[in-house]
């Protein structure tokens, strides 16, 4: 077989939503994968050119905007559900999206979240739980497991400090919310899952069936004091054990 | 046998080193001598016969920096 008569194919490599700026995030951050992730799901259904994203305060907001090349909007703390819900009421046709993190939607944004979701508003929201406050330096976040090490807990969590958020669980209690999972790109396996989970998550969306809730775990191996691919391990023993995977809720329409 | 080529974009590479996790066929290394803009030692491309270029590495990529090929033969 000589080389001459071969032809050298791209199979893997930038999405074409992804702009050119480098990423700006920790080396090893799981955010990255999630960023490819967003991308490939949106040109997978050609919704590049129609799509809206709200991104909170955090780490989420330091690299998505500069990252994908679709109109975004970055919101005051914890706020982004409610511009999303403005959005999405003046642009019915389009794919409105917010991305927030465990500090943004579990903390000081989680009465925004539950009063979108209250209000029956048709949009989606990635969130993404690192089990800390990333950008502001590891402090206690409220997905922090019991027993972890963080800035503010050097003894590590205590049980009387409080259990972890659960934020797919919580969505899917609520009636206004039509598509509910949590997924994790933690192995190239989840991160196939992950892009079939958020293309549904997109479709319902699209399709008018009502919210629709997507938490992504994440690794942060600067907070956590790991390697990257120690951080992978950490996951697979720890975060899983804690928060378990799969979709909570999956209804066509939340009026039936 | 598919035969796969992968080139690592110097430039965007942090030398997270999850490539080399993730590679099913083992045919990343982190090197010895290369380093990344901050610092951090860069993986390498060192058993090209072993890659069936199936994009494990390049989906895994935090950075987008790598870039995986397929060779097809075209006598077909």
């Amino acid at each position: 077989m000589s080389t001459s008569e071969q032809k050298k194919v791209l199979v893997c490599g930038k999405p074409e939503l992804r702009t050119g700026f480098p990423s700006l995030y920790c080396p090893g951050c799981h955010y990255g994968i999630i960023t490819r992730v967003i991308c490939e799901v949106l040109e997978e259904l050609k919704l590049g050119g129609k799509a809206i994203g709200f991104a909170g305060v955090g780490c989420s907001f330091g690299g998505a905007p500069i990252s994908i090349g679709i109109d975004w909007a970055s919101c005051p703390h914890g706020r982004a559900p409610a511009m999303a819900s403005a959005a999405k009421r003046i642009h019915p046709d389009a794919l409105v999206f917010t991305l927030q993190g465990d500090g943004d939607l579990g903390a000081i944004g989680l009465g925004c979240f539950l009063s979108a979701v209250l209000r029956n508003e048709n949009l989606t929201t990635i969130f993404l739980n690192n089990a800390g406050y990333g950008q502001t330096g590891g402090q206690l976040a409220p997905t922090t497991l019991t027993g972890m090490k963080t800035t503010t807990t050097q003894q590590g969590r205590r049980r009387e400090d409080g259990f972890p958020f659960h934020g797919a669980e919580l969505a899917a209690y609520h009636k206004a919310v039509a598509y509910s999972a949590r997924v994790t790109v933690h192995t190239p396996g989840n991160f196939k899952k992950a892009k079939r989970v958020l293309t549904t998550a997109f479709q319902k969306q699209m399709s008018g069936a009502g919210y629709s809730f997507v938490e992504f775990i994440s690794a942060c191996p600067s907070v956590w004091g790991m390697s990257p691919v120690d951080s992978v391990a950490y996951i697979q023993e720890h975060m899983l054990k804690e928060f378990p995977l799969g979709e909570f809720k999956n209804i066509d329409s939340i009026y039936d | 046998m598919t035969k796969g080529e992968i080139i690592i974009l110097d430039d965007t590479c942090k030398g997270c080193a999850l490539c080399v996790e993730y590679c099913p066929k083992g045919c990343i290394q982190i090197s010895r001598d290369k380093f990344t803009r901050s610092g951090a030692l860069l993986p390498e491309f060192i058993n090209p016969e072993e890659c069936v270029a199936c994009g494990t590495c390049g989906n895994m990529c935090p950075d987008f920096a790598i870039e995986v090929y397929k060779f097809i033969d075209e006598s077909e």
